[in-house]
């Protein structure tokens, strides 16, 4: 019996899937090395993270918790760049604490990096505070008796003897707690850190919608959406960072994903049709 | 009592005593383990019901503290005329509470690593199914740990950082670590776009406003949205706040009253399997 043949919207409904992946690899490694910039239209929440940082005064204090791994690299690491740097421009001091173990070691290296290039001291300008394995108890000591929660930075000195937190006691001595993270941490920060205290959030894309309700109500000032969001943050800075080529990608990817939606709808719509017509 | 009343006035019941602190830490950590040692065998020699009878007491008393530091009123000057008004008696025992809890949480971490090394060195000792799999993981997990530690001493200046380490925690760290991680994390890509292109059908009037609305968000959103009309951003960016941000809000009273109801469950020992 001959095997009857398939009709080209078939094939196109049954594509092996490896083809799909073979097209999303090279749409993301074109667009990933052309030196293709498209200016970004910033976004609301960006523009008011960024009013944010501009209100600091030299010598002010900002909590950076740094959340993310290797997973959300992407998308994480060009927001905590532009951060500091934007920090490092305020002449702000800063301190950084991570709840994920990897993300100890991923945002010390890349703060130290990123603060020799422009000669920021650490121990007198900014400091890491290490691994905490529990975020919410961890706010609520700090919250009390930070240097006696803390005790010591990941380089072994005592946190009351450390020039960049003189006369620290608690966390309501800062000024800002800006979240860079993928997971959803940010609740913790607006229940349990000091009133007095601007919370910013750098999440992942796929995370960023559900801040919208803590964006519409204050509780959270102004935020940074992944990739595309470090580039309009980078672009605010007048900077080249990663979030431009990433963004770009991201751009282009979306729109192949669009494409193929579409093509995957066309070719069931003509496939019925057809079998409509050959009853 | 009136020692007690006064050391709680004073607000140093929670906290040892600064000139014999390490006498008095010596003496409760070897108290606490002297204590634990000696209640193993007697929770083992009880039978069901009283070892859960145990277990929901101190998760009732642990969930109590907490929950009554909370609510209790901070002003008790008219008791203890010392005491601050901006806190009540157990406030100050709240630091020593949560120092107790970022120690389970540590041993937690210690206790998931005791049991993936015991997994895995029964499957190499016993040459299990796959058992060169395990000789990988174990082998790579001492190698990681090792110089993760050396990296850690090194930071604190407590050893000194040779080449050796250097290059080792580099190799293995951002070399090797980091990028396994994020090629891992990046392949949920290829499946979103496989998933999306034999999945996203228009077979309702609902998929359909869904699409088009999910459409004009992921091509607003990024630069390109921009350069093929100003009007794109400002679509996506009203979709997400005025349509995206009630609807969270609706699941996340949800989310939250199923997880006080949840947290009320735990505390009470109603859950399944709480012993």
């Amino acid at each position: 019996m001959q095997a009857r043949t398939q009709s080209v919207w078939q094939r196109m409904l049954s594509v092996d899937r490896r083809w799909l992946y073979l097209i999303l690899f090279v749409n993301i490694v074109i667009f990933l090395l052309a030196p293709l910039r498209m200016p970004a239209s910033i976004s609301p929440p960006v523009q008011k993270f960024y009013d944010e940082i501009e209100k600091l005064q030299p010598g002010d204090l900002v909590m950076i918790s740094s959340n993310w791994s290797a997973s959300t690299l992407a998308e994480n690491q060009p927001q905590l760049e532009a951060v500091i740097t934007h920090l490092m421009r305020k002449q702000a001091r800063f301190t950084i604490i991570s709840i994920e173990a990897q993300s100890r070691d991923i945002s010390y290296r890349l703060a130290e990096r990123v603060t020799k290039e422009k000669g920021y001291q650490y121990g007198e300008q900014w400091a890491h505070f290490g691994f905490v394995p529990n975020l919410v108890v961890a706010i609520k000591g700090m919250v009390t008796d930070l240097p006696n929660t803390i005790k010591q930075d990941v380089r072994g000195t005592e946190i009351s003897k450390m020039p960049a937190l003189r006369g620290v006691k608690s966390l309501s001595d800062y000024k800002v707690v800006i979240d860079v993270t993928p997971s959803g941490t940010v609740p913790a920060w607006i229940s349990y850190s000091p009133k007095n205290l601007t919370i910013l959030y750098c999440p992942t894309s796929v995370m960023a919608a559900e801040a919208y309700t803590y964006l519409d109500s204050g509780q959270i000032k102004g935020m940074i959406t992944g990739a595309k969001g470090a580039q309009e943050y980078e672009q605010l800075l007048g900077i080249k960072g990663l979030g431009a080529p990433f963004a770009n990608t991201i751009s282009f990817s979306h729109l192949l994903i669009i494409a193929f939606i579409l093509l995957g709808n066309f070719a069931m719509l003509m496939n019925r049709l057809q079998a409509r017509r050959e009853g | 009592m009136v020692v007690l009343t006064n050391l709680m006035a004073q607000q140093t019941i929670w906290r040892l005593p600064e000139e014999s602190r390490v006498l008095f830490a010596t003496l409760i950590v070897a108290g606490a383990f002297v204590l634990i040692l000696g209640l193993i065998p007697v929770l083992q020699t009880l039978p069901p019901r009283g070892r859960r009878a145990i277990v929901v007491t101190v998760t009732f008393l642990a969930g109590l503290f907490f929950a009554a530091e909370f609510f209790l009123p901070v002003d008790w000057t008219a008791i203890f005329p010392k005491d601050d008004p901006k806190r009540n008696f157990l406030t100050p025992a709240i630091q020593p509470a949560q120092n107790v809890l970022q120690i389970i949480g540590a041993l937690a971490l210690g206790l998931g690593t005791f049991g993936l090394v015991r997994l895995h060195l029964r499957n190499a000792v016993q040459r299990r199914a796959q058992w060169g799999y395990s000789i990988v993981l174990l082998v790579s997990f001492v190698v990681m740990a090792a110089f993760s530690i050396l990296n850690t001493l090194a930071e604190k200046k407590i050893v000194e950082r040779g080449p050796v380490l250097e290059r080792g925690f580099a190799i293995l760290f951002d070399h090797t670590l980091i990028q396994l991680d994020a090629a891992m994390f990046s392949l949920v890509a290829f499946y979103i776009f496989s998933a999306a292109y034999r999945a996203f059908r228009i077979r309702s009037v609902e998929a359909s406003i869904l699409m088009f609305t999910a459409m004009l968000v992921m091509i607003g959103v990024v630069p390109l949205g921009a350069q093929i009309s100003p009007a794109l951003p400002t679509i996506a960016n009203w979709v997400l706040a005025q349509l995206n941000a009630p609807a969270q809000r609706a699941i996340e009273f949800g989310v939250g009253i199923g997880g006080l109801a949840m947290a009320i469950r735990l505390w009470l020992s109603l859950e399944r399997g709480v012993t």
